[in-house]
């Protein structure tokens, strides 16, 4: 009876964990948690959780006492595994709003300075001109290649642009006093602010999963000062300028229009 | 600066739940195969093919993790059964000590966790360094008499028992595959009691904790690579996920977390318990302040390089 119970219960807590993979996968909610390269490992694990549970309803008739394996039991701490492996699984799949809140963010410390991001590498490597002189299609150095634009000429840009071109002479001069728009959360700056018209402008930077991310902050500078709700998803057209702030080059974003927006579809950035 | 440790709930579920789902896959894979080993291995296969030359049985026994990958929480009854087969205590000791770390899953969930941040040399250093203490480890086991490292009842069943096959050897292959996959589940859902409650610790850590107080433990490189050997023995994380939740000490430098990597898979709080089933009390404290000393001084040694 003791086997039975055991192997009923090994059962659901498979069922219970694979269909919660499932889930995950199936509803996109996978995207908050994790880098995309792991997405499939999710799905693929969740039906391999769901068939072992069923393989081991459907064996239950081989489960007796003289079944050294049954015999023992599938929890070596009984009934408070079953509980350990069950319930944190539920209450937190219930109580998380996938995604970070102020508290997290602000314990994590906001990252100003891309050499605070050690997964950071830019996206493409700088191809030298050619022996002309003249810049090829397609490469870094030509700048049409990365700098998109939205439909009234802005480049659209991520906070981790920006940060890297402080960073950059050459990136920086692709950037500096142009229009740009970027989107981001909001959360009010509490340091280099002495005239109260700054705020960061915040997005995750994931290297495997959420736990991992770091919040990426650039300056924003408007011309009176704004309020929203901290955390609120913004997006900020303005000027790229790189002043020398705490003896380094500093992104400061100084804005035209902010304006709250829908969250991207993709709210890391990677 | 903000309060040392704000504490919100959604906020620690939600890292909780990226770290399950994170570790979920590769946790599976490494039960899973662990299931067919035991089922299909025949102990007598791991103890023909071992070099006759001590050094090198030892340093084979070290690398036989890429072929039969084990995970630490699994590990010791197989140890146990090998050693009543006849393996060496020494050669037994280093297969224990390397396969949670050399092996492919470990590997391969290493070079995931730590991407961008040196994945391949990240890897290359754990795998490595893993091998170097384990084969150290087994020299020294060597020197001892089997009597002061093997406990009583299990040096007594070593000398009643006799040769024989793997388990379940004489069964129809169905069943065989049954039982596989039954000894996997239990790995499984044996480890997850473990990660779980690692990951929860560690959420706590990530999503609570003011980082700014860890600032101190983080600069010095002889404070952090011991306080991070101290946190992974009490997290006591699977080797196939821990890399994940290392790589989230980012504040952390990369040697204390290389000792992190290496000292956790060794040594940790559920394995003082399990160690103890095998080996004597005193043997194992011996093991885990020599694992310590040892692992601490060499990532140390690692970070005057430059690492």
């Amino acid at each position: 009876m003791k086997a039975l119970i055991s192997r009923f219960a090994a059962s659901g807590v498979l069922m219970i964990w694979g269909v919660i993979l499932v889930y995950f996968k199936l509803s996109g909610r996978v995207a908050s948690y994790l880098h995309p390269s792991f997405h499939l490992f999710i799905l693929i694990s969740g039906i391999i959780l769901i068939l072992l549970s069923a393989v081991l309803l459907l064996t239950l008739p081989e489960a007796s006492p003289a079944d050294g394996y049954s015999s023992r039991g599938f929890f070596s701490g009984g009934a408070l595994s079953f509980l350990v492996l069950t319930i944190p699984l539920l209450a937190s799949t219930g109580i998380s709003q996938s995604r970070f809140g102020v508290t997290a963010l602000m314990n994590r410390g906001l990252v100003d300075n891309i050499s605070g991001l050690p997964g950071f590498t830019p996206p493409v490597d700088p191809a030298l001109p050619r022996q002309d002189g003249s810049v090829g299609e397609g490469t870094l150095m030509d700048p049409s290649a990365y700098l998109k634009k939205n439909a009234e000429g802005f480049i659209k840009a991520e906070t981790v642009d920006l940060l890297y071109a402080a960073t950059d002479a050459p990136m920086r001069s692709d950037f500096e006093n142009k229009d740009v728009e970027i989107i981001g959360q909001f959360m009010p700056a509490r340091t280099r602010n002495p005239a109260g018209n700054r705020f960061n402008l915040v997005r995750l930077f994931m290297m495997c999963c959420a736990a991992d991310a770091r919040p990426v902050a650039l300056t924003v500078q408007t011309a009176t000062p704004i309020d929203f709700p901290e955390m609120t998803w913004v997006k900020v057209v303005g000027k790229a300028t790189f002043p020398v702030e705490g003896g380094r080059h500093t992104p400061v974003v100084m804005a035209q229009s902010v304006k709250e927006t829908e969250p991207p579809r993709e709210s890391f950035i990677y | 600066m903000n309060s040392w440790f704000s504490f919100s709930l959604p906020d620690f579920c939600y890292a909780f739940l990226s770290v399950l789902l994170e570790g979920v896959p590769f946790i599976l894979l490494g039960t899973l195969l662990s299931g067919l080993i035991d089922q299909f291995l025949p102990s007598r296969v791991m103890t023909r093919f071992l070099p006759r030359n001590k050094f090198l049985g030892i340093c084979a026994s070290a690398v036989l993790g890429l072929v039969f990958p084990m995970c630490e929480c699994g590990i010791v009854p197989v140890i146990r059964r090998l050693i009543a087969k006849g393996l060496p205590v020494s050669n037994g000791v280093a297969y224990m000590l390397a396969a949670p770390i050399v092996n492919p899953i470990t590997a391969i969930s290493t070079y995931a966790a730590f991407r961008g941040q040196g994945a391949m040399e990240f890897t290359a250093l754990r795998l490595g360094l893993g091998f170097f203490v384990s084969v150290i480890v087994g020299l020294a086991v060597h020197n001892l008499s089997v009597g002061k490292v093997l406990k009583k009842d299990v040096l007594e069943t070593i000398m009643l028992s006799g040769d024989s096959s793997a388990a379940g050897g004489s069964q129809p292959l169905g069943r065989r595959f049954v039982a596989a996959m039954e000894s996997g589940i239990r790995d499984f859902l044996d480890v997850m009691v473990y990660f779980i409650i690692g990951a929860g610790v560690a959420s706590v850590f990530g999503t609570a904790l003011n980082h700014e107080v860890l600032l101190p433990l983080s600069l010095k490189d002889w404070i952090a690579v011991p306080s991070m050997m101290g946190l992974a023995g009490l997290l006591a994380l699977c080797s196939s996920s821990d890399a994940f939740i290392a790589a989230t000490f980012v504040t952390f430098p990369a040697v204390a977390k290389l000792a992190f990597l290496v000292f956790g898979p060794m040594m940790d709080l559920k394995l003082l318990f399990i160690y103890s089933a095998v080996f004597t009390r005193k043997f194992v404290v011996c093991l885990a302040l020599g694992l310590f000393v040892l692992i601490g001084l060499l990532c140390l040694r690692l970070s005057v390089i430059g690492l």
